[in-house]
């Protein structure tokens, strides 16, 4: 049986799938289809200062491969996610960690003092890159200063492990990801969803309420393959692959790009075990081809073709 | 790794299909051997459907539960051609397995003091009704069926319920069949001639017009209102929050939507607002 427990700063992952934050509410909705603890861990739903209502309907539209979708950020917010969410998480024998949205610096940093004397919390991921709710119309990891000036701001409030998830609709999200690594953040999460866009010919409407929306589900992996690729080859930090990912095969691809986890998004709506499954199609694949150690695997990808 | 795998095939039911056929028009009806969602479900409630391994079509489809027979341990769906799913489904043979989630949501309360139900439908509104109509006669409950589609070829289920021994009332907006326009015309005007049956309750399905209409009449003569409403869905049980219905007064600090697929799909009339 491989190793498949991964080590991100101090973050300790007892295997590399994650499931993606907004994918999975809060764990408890899934508790009775799956076996939670067989993830490595759980990025719960973006949890903001103040609870958020969400955006109107319609909020998602189904597209070939893929889906687009505008929740608009709907939490219960920290309070509650403290009183009525955690204890369930902490319950689990899986890594717990909290994604943080915030439309200010300022409420990241209260979201993080909020949560900093909360037990059975292993790290956070700071959602930089929610493409549906924004200030001043841009992602925050658009831009690169935003981004080390808000990182910093967060570390000096944590010792916890720091995750900064990155949207992909840059120019270089090489330069992002450097940034967060100048602020101390511990990993980068890439990619969260592409901006997109779909029409109803027949009203002339686009079809989700903010009309445009994120774009996810295996459609989007070879982007999302494309910017591990580019982060791996440019910055010297850890990368938790995402895009796309709906089995053992494709959370490979990201892990020999140089993902040293992954985390399954789409494809928990469709397969709410999908997690479950990867686990073992990854070990699956270890045994088959004698590797040791997934370690072994991650940024392998040679060089010629 | 062997060919391409696709993560839908284990953990949620792959069920033998036993039969699909052509009820009118393009409406289908499949019956599936599941015996745990068969012995579980409750009228209301629905099941997702993933109706291959592609990626095309990505997303799960919500089906009411339209019946089911606990001990044999079928249930069936019923469905209008609309998309590429709906018509792979049209194709599907008895002897091929389909991969069905549930049972999920909340469906009709039938309460104990329940005098008449009154179960209304428009077009394939009638979905959950079937099995409905069956759990409210077992209950020993007075029941009577309000059926609108827009023409013959949109209407389905009437023999049936017909067969169950209880009074089916149509309206077609062509009328091509029955009373020639809106059923909640039929609804007004035997409620009408028979005011006995304003102790009773409402039982919806159907267009957001309709259940809306149905709604404002509920509120006019206080009686109970049950509806189950549709939405686009991602998930089925509540994780992608994508379905979202508003809530009709909502508390200070209360979130002004509920979900259709965990807090529905069935919602008293007075609980929330539909658009249309």
């Amino acid at each position: 049986m491989a190793e498949l427990s991964v080590q991100i700063g101090s973050l300790r992952l007892k295997n590399p799938v994650l499931v993606a934050s907004g994918t999975f509410g809060y764990g408890k909705e899934s508790a009775e289809l799956v076996n939670l603890n067989a993830l490595g861990g759980i990025i719960t739903k973006s949890i903001s200062l103040q609870p958020r209502a969400g955006n109107p309907p319609p909020r998602i539209v189904e597209l070939p491969a893929g889906m687009l979708n505008s929740i608009g950020l709907q939490n219960v917010g920290v309070e509650a996610f403290v009183k009525e969410k955690l204890p369930f998480l902490n319950s689990l024998d899986t890594a717990v960690i909290v994604n943080i949205a915030g439309s200010s610096a300022e409420e990241f940093r209260a979201v993080v003092q909020r949560l900093e004397n909360e037990e059975g919390i292993d790290a956070y991921e700071l959602n930089f890159s929610c493409p549906n709710v924004k200030e001043g119309g841009l992602e925050f990891s658009q831009d690169a200063r935003v981004t080390a000036r808000v990182t910093a701001l967060v570390r000096a409030a944590t010792k916890r492990p720091l995750i900064v998830k990155l949207t992909p609709n840059v120019t270089k999200i090489s330069e992002v990801a450097k940034a967060a690594k100048e602020s101390n953040a511990d990993a980068v999460s890439l990619i969260n969803t592409l901006v997109g866009l779909a029409v109803d010919i027949h009203s002339r409407r686009a079809r989700i309420n903010t009309i445009t929306g994120g774009y996810s589900g295996p459609a989007i992996k070879p982007v999302a393959l494309a910017k591990v690729y580019e982060v791996a080859q440019n910055v010297d930090i850890p990368i938790i692959g995402i895009g796309g990912i709906m089995n053992g095969e494709d959370a490979l691809e990201f892990i020999i790009t140089g993902a040293c986890a992954v985390q399954v998004g789409s494809a928990n709506f469709i397969d709410p075990a999908a997690g479950e499954k990867i686990v073992g199609e990854i070990a699956q694949y270890c045994e088959k081809h004698r590797i040791s150690s997934i370690k072994e695997l991650v940024g392998s990808l040679r060089g010629e073709v | 790794m062997a060919a391409r795998t696709t993560a839908f095939n284990k953990g949620t039911l792959d069920c033998p299909v036993l039969s699909v056929k052509n009820l009118v028009g393009q409406i289908y009806l499949m019956r599936m051997h599941c015996p745990a969602i068969a012995q579980q479900v409750l009228p209301g409630q629905f099941i997702n459907i993933k109706v291959n391994n592609e990626f095309i079509p990505f997303l799960r489809k919500p089906f009411s539960v339209c019946r089911r027979e606990a001990q044999k341990g079928w249930i069936e769906v019923v469905w209008k051609i609309v998309g590429k799913g709906t018509q792979i489904m049209a194709n599907d043979h008895a002897g091929e397995s389909i991969h069905v989630l549930g049972p999920l949501g909340k469906g009709y309360r039938i309460d104990s003091g329940l005098r008449h139900a009154l179960l209304v439908a428009g077009g394939l509104g009638v979905a959950p009704l079937p099995f409905l109509c069956e759990e409210l006669l077992k209950h020993r409950k007075p029941v009577e069926i309000f059926l609108g589609a827009k023409s013959r070829c949109e209407l389905s289920f009437v023999e049936e319920f017909q067969e169950m021994g209880v009074q089916v009332s149509v309206a077609t907006e062509d009328g091509s069949v029955g009373k020639k326009g809106l059923v909640t015309e039929l609804l007004t005007e035997r409620l009408a001639q028979h005011p006995a049956l304003k102790n009773g309750t409402f039982f919806g399905c159907g267009p957001a017009g309709l259940l809306n209409r149905m709604t404002q009449i509920s509120e006019e003569l206080k009686m109970e209102c049950q509806i189950a409403i549709e939405t686009m869905m991602g998930c089925g049980f509540g994780i992608c929050v994508g379905c979202p219905v508003r809530v009709r007064n909502p508390q200070a600090g209360e979130n002004p939507y509920k979900l259709t697929c965990v807090d529905g799909p069935v919602f008293d009339a007075r609980e929330v607002l539909l658009d249309g």
